[in-house]
């Protein structure tokens, strides 16, 4: 399986289909210009519900790391009623080893607009917000020109093609954070758009129903918004002849992998980078055929397969298939945001571990109390093994602590948010898959009882 | 997440003639910013935003100000301000140097790539040189792993860092 032809990287160039340092702003004359805006088109022929059912039927799955199917949010919207609804666009994009979003806005900020519009036609959204985060000074900035020109070409505003929606004209706004990892999780997000501590709401309501504001509120990832437009022009078929499909058997209802996916790649590789694959790919052939394989000819020894928090797969997974089944084949938490961190053979994966505890820490939003004070200990733990100071019974306790937080049954649902599901599940991975790692560097007993057993030895 | 400690029943609040929140800057934000949202609270994070681009930091009276434009109490603000990583209640250098430590930065030396920034500068991550020129700290992940190590200094991503590049950077802001 290879993708024919690249989707969301059309004008972006990347390989194999073209050089990087060829890369520029799409403006809108050039969107136009190579068929932009064509799903738009398409869709306002269409009336809004059966847009809906279009994206349900093309079973496009979340980008944003959860894979939950977009179409089928955006049915769970209540029937409109005059007043105000909403769209957040999802571009807080923080996950550690997640830098995928960027490509879209910097280079082509249009096709993630389209989107916006087709999803505000489709499910009848008068005002969308794109939070984007604090740290991406230069892409707001491209966001914020792009959203200008989509409001002079008539996409948005009080000329907008898209005519009224409840009662107004629809508005597009570039929001920015301020760095807060939570602001990404769905109502941290609409917390922090109201002006408050992005504090995760506890479900239900759901956003749907009740989420800005109180109103209903439908929140997509950046580059789940960017394949919509792709999807309208060209079909569920064509969507659907990517990706790896249910198997046989399996009913309906249990959503698939189709469509392409930007995976981007970091570590220990030769030429780090985004790339567009279809869903399924292995990860060997990510590696070695865009990425100039292993970096000093070093052998594979471990990677995190979507951003820190779905954990890691061990030295046996290297051909491991990238789809959202992931999680359930290769014992991590997902395919995430298909952000991959590849180690190899020399990678220290105590210090992995410690690396992420301490990311987690420092961003626990400090709501709930199993994630304030287990993410900080774990950090705590860890350092004191890395420095080769910790005790056998740490390592159990580290596991003991990870699997008491988060929102999951993994985590015995003690968490409102997910922060915790992806700091329990790196860490319980890291321990499970290189357990010998963290033995060889600690006592065997603490210190006290070996000095004991010496006196009594002597 | 921050947590703020300070000792409310003593402390004093700097107070200046001129408001940080002029006139100019109230009617660019009650134009382009507040028509936005249903409530006027929900512009909490880009008056924050306008206040420190132009200060650099925000002071409490600042944060004062702010509540009153927005109609909300000065606490709710304070509450709002304290929890993002992004907003300083204290001031900082004129450079703020925001090293990455992601995972795929770290496998690609950021920990000696600090260690030499902690030396040139003579501080420590959290702390501004005496000159208050820099302000160092270490942030979660800046998104650009593909160019790791990395590190943003104020609004500029430099990428692809090694001690001898980043050195020179720094030497080279005026």
């Amino acid at each position: 399986m290879a993708l024919d032809h690249p989707v969301l990287t059309k004008r972006i160039p990347t390989p194999p289909w073209g050089d990087p340092r060829d890369r520029k702003l799409i403006d809108i004359d050039m969107y136009f210009d190579t068929g932009g805006y064509e799903g738009l088109k398409k869709a306002m022929g269409m009336k809004p519900n059966a847009v809906v059912e279009l994206v349900k039927e093309a079973e496009l799955r979340g980008r944003g790391g959860a894979g939950f199917p977009a179409g089928m949010k955006w049915s769970f919207l209540p029937p409109v009623d005059g007043d105000r609804r909403y769209l957040a666009v999802n571009a807080d994009e923080s996950e550690p080893g997640t830098f995928k979003d960027r490509l879209l806005l910097d280079y082509d900020p249009h096709l993630l607009l389209e989107g916006i519009a087709i999803c505000m036609h489709a499910c009848q959204l008068d005002t969308s917000y794109i939070y984007i985060r604090g740290e991406y000074h230069q892409q707001a900035k491209t966001l914020k020109y792009a959203v200008n020109e989509a409001y002079e070409n008539k996409i948005f505003g009080n000329e907008s093609l898209l005519g009224q929606i409840n009662g107004r004209m629809p508005q597009c706004y570039v929001h920015r954070g301020a760095g807060a990892y939570i602001c990404g999780e769905e109502t941290g997000l609409l917390e922090s758009l109201e002006g408050k501590r992005g504090w995760a709401r506890i479900k239900p309501p759901f956003p749907a129903v009740a989420g800005a504001f109180g109103r209903p509120t439908i929140i997509n990832n950046v580059e789940t918004l960017a394949m919509v437009g792709p999807i309208l022009e060209l079909g569920v078929n064509w969507f659907k002849s990517m990706g790896v499909p249910r198997p046989d058997g399996i009913p309906s209802t249990v959503p698939a992998s189709y469509g392409p996916k930007l995976f981007g790649v970091s570590g220990h590789i030769n030429r780090p980078g985004i790339y567009e694959e279809e869903l399924g790919i292995k990860m060997s052939h990510l590696i070695e055929e865009f990425c100039g394989g292993m970096r000093d000819g070093a052998k594979f020894k471990s990677a995190i397969v979507g951003g820190i928090s779905t954990g890691v797969i061990g030295p046996d997974d290297y051909d491991a298939q990238l789809d959202f089944d992931v999680g359930a084949k290769y014992n991590c938490l997902g395919l995430g945001t298909a952000g991959v961190i590849v180690m190899d053979e020399h990678t220290d994966m105590v210090a992995v571990a410690r690396n992420i505890a301490q990311f987690f820490s420092h961003e626990s939003c400090g709501q709930c109390t199993p994630c304030r004070e287990g993410t900080h200990w774990m950090y705590q733990l860890l350092s004191r093994i890395e420095r080769g100071q910790g005790y056998a019974k740490d390592i159990d306790l580290l596991h003991e602590v990870a699997g008491s937080m988060g929102a999951l049954p993994s985590g015995q649902g003690s968490t409102i948010c997910g922060l915790a599901d992806g700091a329990n599940w790196a860490i319980r991975t890291i321990v499970d898959k290189f357990r010998n790692e963290f033995e060889t560097r600690v006592k065997k007993k603490p210190q006290i009882l070996q000095s004991v057993e010496s006196v009594n030895d002597g | 997440m921050a947590w703020i400690v300070k000792n409310s029943a003593t402390m004093q609040i700097e107070r200046r003639e001129d408001p940080y929140l002029d006139d100019e800057l109230k009617k660019m934000l009650e134009t382009e910013v507040i028509p936005r949202f249903p409530s006027r609270q929900a512009a909490t994070l880009p008056v924050l935003h306008a206040v420190q681009h132009k200060h650099s930091w925000i002071p409490y009276q600042a944060l004062e100000e702010a509540a009153e434009f927005l109609e909300t109490s000065a606490s709710q603000l304070l509450d709002t301000a304290s929890f993002y990583d992004d907003f300083w209640l204290n001031p900082k250098g004129r450079y703020l140097i925001m090293m990455c430590q992601s995972v795929s930065c770290e496998l690609l030396g950021q920990m000696d790539l600090l260690e030499s920034i902690k030396a040139k500068l003579q501080i420590e991550p959290g702390q501004t040189t005496e000159d208050g020129k820099f302000t160092l700290m270490t942030v979660g992940c800046l998104g650009s792993c593909d160019t790791a190590p990395c590190a943003l200094v104020n609004e500029t991503l430099h990428e692809n860092l090694t001690t001898e590049n980043f050195g020179q950077i720094l030497d080279g802001l005026e």
